[in-house]
């Protein structure tokens, strides 16, 4: 490097871009390939490909949110699909010919012995208890109040332990 | 002490003379176009959720055109819906035979709303088009068609039957 | 099932800030009892304490091969309190090849952002279980593309952190000096300024692991938060108008893992709730 001051190269070095450490590196033997942006994309891209999803859902912690979340969802989904399924079976049971009116439903839970009838109401009963009482929780959130990690633990278990409570209470009715 | 001319002509001169020498170590494309197959670099697909991006790094992510309907209207409206779905199921319930019928009505449009938004939600959130572009398309097409098929199912119910609470409350005491 | 309370989750922690300071006395030094030198402590006094750790490897060298938990085993007496100290003497003193970020050591940087034990934490703010029947368990922050072990690749989330335009825009700057803002306005501020980006909150989300080409993730909301909450932004309108649409804002379903995990104590999930209230009174 010395002998490159010498000669005043050094301006020039910087005015051409080469930069000083290319200049040493060569002297050593040792090459560095400068590529363009797009190879430079292609080649990361590539290993971009190789790349795994790092596990999820089955090494996170079960936690009263997102679990109690998920319950939301999957009860209202359950709920919804029922009614959905005995709205639209009304309407298709004229056309396929089978007698299926209010009267028909009451007679056919009435015929099924009482483990049913309370089995059937308590499969009703808490989905619609706990999405109700959740929901209402929601819309606390949504007001932007028991937002505190603390207030959200301690509603999601006052969700369940009212839900359990609910459902006793509808199906004794 | 060289004069500015001098010093120019010196400058010049050294810089002809790095070009011509070291133009090889810069010259990178060349060498990925000898190596590579094809010639050209191969271009990767831009697949949602997957690992390659859209732009480069220093891109930031870009938004889709903004709609109210699509945005604080909606979740307004879902929220609003929501909340009076509470009071409106008890008094529902409690009117529920004869007197009110239209009460019911309303209960058993306002559940199927709401439930359509909830199963639009599910949709959205694992069924997108973007992502699953024939189950996706089946899955918002299959519950349009099945929520308006259920409104008509409640509009049927609710003028030739005895409506939702009422069956509810029937149900639950046969 | 068993879902760990609010307090159980926060101790690791916390006991992280609570150690013992050193009390300094102004009694007189003749008053005081000449004490025998107390004799240090060898190291062998301590018997070893084996605590195993499972952690997930991927080498980006052999992509034919699948990711795999490999298990080391340090004794934790010849190991610093935190999860981050047993990484490093692992690295240092078992196998230099294991992959992992790492800078400040007390959770300012956000780089050792990591899934440990079922959590998403800061390595160097969560204090090893020393339970000796348990292993703890060490995977990269969850749903993320891995670069190698417990490296994630965060370009996408950095890209969306962009998006926000996290930076005052103000058209009409003071005329002289700096901007000025009241008390209530600063305080406004708080909770959200100390965000430092770890993507802990993000990669906790379950609405982020299967929308986050889309949904912007707690952390990006809450730092477009930070800046429309500001009184010295003039362009929050602007802001929100932008996450006006299915994705970007309203992908979030008020999970709360975000909160919970925040390793900073933050809340990101009430920030969104704020946007949204805020957007919906518009």
């Amino acid at each position: 490097m010395l002998a490159v001051r010498a000669v005043g190269l050094r301006p020039a070095i910087r005015a051409s871009g080469i930069s000083v450490m290319a200049l040493r590196a060569t002297s050593r033997g040792v090459k560095t390939e400068s590529i363009t942006t797009t190879d430079q994309r292609s080649i990361l891209d590539k290993q971009r490909l190789n790349r795994p999803s790092s596990p999820h859902m089955t090494i996170y912690e079960p936690q009263i949110t997102w679990y109690g979340s998920i319950a939301h969802r999957i009860t209202g989904v359950g709920l919804s699909v029922g009614m959905y399924a005995f709205f639209l079976s009304y309407l298709a049971a004229p056309v396929a010919g089978i007698p299926f009116d209010s009267s028909a439903v009451v007679e056919l839970v009435h015929g099924l012995p009482e483990w049913a009838k309370v089995a059937g109401k308590t499969v009703f009963a808490f989905p619609f208890a706990y999405h109700s009482l959740n929901g209402v929780r929601h819309l606390t959130w949504d007001s932007t109040k028991l937002l505190s990690n603390a207030a959200v633990t301690r509603s999601g278990y006052a969700v369940i332990a009212g839900a359990i409570i609910s459902t006793a209470a509808l199906v004794m009715m | 002490m060289i004069s500015a001319t001098a010093r120019r002509a010196l400058l010049a001169q050294n810089r002809q003379l790095l070009r011509s020498q070291f133009t090889p170590i810069v010259g990178g494309r060349a060498r990925w176009a000898a190596t590579s197959s094809s010639g050209t670099p191969p271009e990767s697909v831009y697949v949602p959720g997957g690992p390659v991006y859209k732009g480069s790094v220093n891109d930031p992510t870009p938004f889709p055109t903004p709609s109210k309907a699509h945005g604080s209207h909606h979740w307004a409206f879902e929220r609003l819906l929501a909340a009076g779905l509470v009071p409106l199921t008890g008094v529902a319930f409690v009117t529920s035979g004869s007197h009110y019928p239209v009460l019911d009505g309303v209960l058993a449009l306002s559940l199927i709303v709401h439930s359509h938004i909830g199963f639009d939600s599910v949709v959205v959130d694992y069924l997108d088009t973007r992502k699953k572009p024939v189950i996706g398309q089946v899955a918002k097409w299959g519950l349009r068609a099945a929520t308006t098929a259920a409104l008509v199912g409640v509009y049927q119910f609710n003028t030739n039957d005895i409506g939702l609470t009422e069956l509810i409350a029937k149900v639950w005491t046969a | 099932m068993s879902f760990a309370t609010g307090i159980v989750a926060r101790q690791c922690r916390r006991s992280a800030l609570g150690l013992p300071r050193a009390i300094s006395s102004s009694a007189k030094a003749s008053l005081a009892q000449p004490v025998p030198p107390e004799q240090p402590p060898s190291p062998q006094a301590k018997p070893p304490l084996i605590k195993e750790f499972k952690i997930y490897r991927w080498n980006p060298d052999e992509p034919e091969k699948k990711p795999s938990l490999q298990s080391y085993k340090v004794d934790l007496n010849q190991c610093g309190p935190m999860i981050l100290d047993a990484l490093i003497k692992i690295k240092n003193e078992m196998d230099p090849t294991l992959t992992f970020r790492r800078s400040c050591r007390e959770g300012i940087c956000g780089s050792c952002a990591m899934n440990i034990d079922g959590q998403n934490t800061l390595a160097c703010l969560c204090r090893i279980d020393r339970a000796e029947t348990k292993d703890t368990k060490i995977y990269p922050l969850p749903h993320m593309y891995v670069v190698k072990d417990l490296v994630p690749d965060l370009t996408l989330f950095f890209k969306q952190y962009k998006s926000v335009e996290p930076y005052l825009k103000n058209d009409n700057p003071p005329e002289k000096g700096e901007f000025l803002q009241t008390q209530e306005d600063r305080k406004k501020l708080d909770g959200l300024y100390e965000c430092i980006l770890c993507a802990c909150c993000s990669t906790s989300c379950p609405s982020y692991w299967w929308n986050q080409d889309v949904y912007l993730g707690p952390a990006a909301l809450l730092h477009s938060y930070r800046w429309i909450a500001d009184s010295r932004d003039s362009y929050a309108a602007q802001r929100k108008e932008k996450l006006q649409n299915t994705f970007s804002l309203y992908r979030c379903h008020t999970i709360l893992n975000c909160s919970r995990t925040c390793p900073k104590g933050l809340e990101p999930g009430t920030a969104i709730a704020k946007i949204k209230l805020e957007m919906a009174a518009e």
